[in-house]
Formats: C-alpha cells, structure tokens, sequence
C-alpha cells in the first residue's frame, strides 16, 4: 500500500505513468489535477523508486489508512491565463535552474508562462526585424 | 550541431514540419509560427549549451552528448518537467517526453533536407554570409 506525503507531491505524471497495474490514476480537469492511489499488493516499488520528489513510501497493508487522493489547483499562465500546471512542479523548476537561467534575455518569467504562449514569443522576436523590413508603407 | 535557420528564406509552407513528423512517428518537434503575411520562422530546439531541461530532468534520460541535447527514452518517466522546464516550449511530454534529436542515425536531419528553400542548416554563420553577400550586392548595383 502507497503513502504520500501531500508536502511533497509534485502532482507530476511520474507514478501513474511507471505504474504497471494502472493502480495510480489521473484526472484533469481545464482547472484541477488530481491523483489517487488505489490499494495494490506491494508486489512492485517503482512508484517509490520514480518519484523526483520522494513523496511516496510503501506501508504494510494493515496499517494503512484510506485510499490517497490529491488534487492540485492548475496556475494559469501570465499571459493566456490557460492552466498549464501544478504549482508545486514549478517550484521544483525554480528550484532545480540556476538564478541567471529563470530569466530571459529581456528580463521575462518564463518559467510563469505556458509553453505554447512560450513559443510564440520566440516567434515574434524572431521575426520581428524581418516584419519590419518587409512592411509596405504604402502600395 | 543544431539546426539554425536564416529566417528570410523560410517561406512557412510547414515542410520541416511534416518531414519531422514523417521520422518521428507522428509526434513533431517543429512549430512554424507566422508573424502576419510578412514573415514565418520555424521554432525549435535551440540544443542549449546550458540546456535548462536536462537540469530539471532528475533520472538522467535528458542530457548533454557534445552539442546535442540527447534523449534516453528508456529512462523517461513521462514525469512532464522538462516540458515546463523548456523556455522556448520546444519539448512535448505525452506519456513520454519527446523533443528535436537532430535525427540520430539520420545524416542529416529531416527538417533540413526537407526544406524548399533552403533555409535551413546546420552552419551557425551561413546565414549571416549570406546577409553579408546581399548587402554587397546591393551596393555593387548602386542602390
């Protein structure tokens, strides 16, 4: 049987994915993640062993209590404010990056913006010297 | 070596798109954005020296061969920080994660081959050569 430290949890796809038994479940919402852990048999610990954030430990059946569930407010992106993830996995992002790496060139939060809403940005700078010398003034 | 772009020549017919997905099962590393009708760039890997994804993947399955920012996929946990931990939102993470490998095994990559105009390569200077060319002919003519 599964333990899970609620601190700890990432809210991450690591255990329901490595989970051979589907005994891990994941339900998403446009706002909200959350994830259960059904009883299992202990027959594996990959779970554990997988886990970046080690929140997970293996009990004796007998001492556990009821079935683990947790479920996570999803943060919106700054500039679409689509939701795009767990707070606490971009925490650990912060965390795992050195200081000069969380900020772009232009001083921007990367980090707080949704990879789609990410890659637009390099879009337009990208292009932006090319949209300006290919502007027509006039026809 | 990555793959650089000389974004006056990319006309945004989407090619490196398609030829991405063609080698890779589907799933595509490459997004061609239009920036109005003036001009297109396709995104992708940038294979960062200080490649902020392998820092955030914690089994190992992302990591630095040489230039390259290689993936191990038997070590993926499909965990999806990398995919957050990418600043140009250029590695995807459904199950697995899945990212630009600069088409190991291929002599060149897709994309490159692919592309109709010529607008892509893996020569980090050409694009600025051929800046620099034009702007000499463009003084040769007198304009």
């Amino acid at each position: 049987m599964i333990k899970v430290d609620v601190s700890k949890c990432l809210g991450c796809f690591s255990c329901t994915n490595v989970c051979p038994n589907q005994n891990i479940t994941r339900e998403e919402t446009p706002e909200t993640r959350s994830i259960h852990w059904k009883r299992c048999k202990e027959e594996c610990d990959l779970c554990v062993e997988f886990c970046p954030a080690k929140a997970l430990t293996l009990v004796p059946f007998d001492q556990a209590g009821e079935e683990p569930t947790i479920t996570f407010d999803l943060v919106a992106c700054k500039i679409c404010k689509a939701r795009y993830a767990t707070e606490p996995m971009l925490k650990r992002i912060e965390s795992s990056l050195p200081e000069k790496l969380q900020k772009d060139s232009t001083g921007l939060d990367w980090i707080w913006i949704c990879p789609v809403c990410r890659r637009n940005i390099e879009a337009e700078r990208a292009t932006k010297q090319m949209v300006l010398g290919r502007t027509r003034k006039s026809p | 070596m990555p793959v650089y772009v000389d974004i006056s020549r990319c006309i945004g017919c989407r090619s490196c798109e398609v030829a991405c997905k063609r080698v890779h099962g589907g799933k595509g590393h490459v997004n061609v954005h239009m920036a109005g009708d003036h001009a297109s760039v396709p995104i992708f890997c940038h294979h960062c020296e200080e490649a902020t994804c392998t820092m955030a993947c914690y089994t190992g399955a992302l990591y630095k061969d040489a230039e390259r920012t290689a993936f191990d996929v038997e070590k993926c946990t499909g965990c999806g920080l990398c995919q957050l931990a990418c600043p140009f939102g250029v590695v995807w993470s459904d199950k697995i994660a899945h990212k630009c490998d600069l088409c190991a095994g291929r002599e060149n990559p897709a994309c490159l081959v692919s592309c109709p105009a010529n607008a892509l390569s893996t020569d980090f200077e050409l694009a600025s050569r051929r800046a620099r060319a034009r702007a000499a002919m463009a003084v040769a003519r007198g304009r």
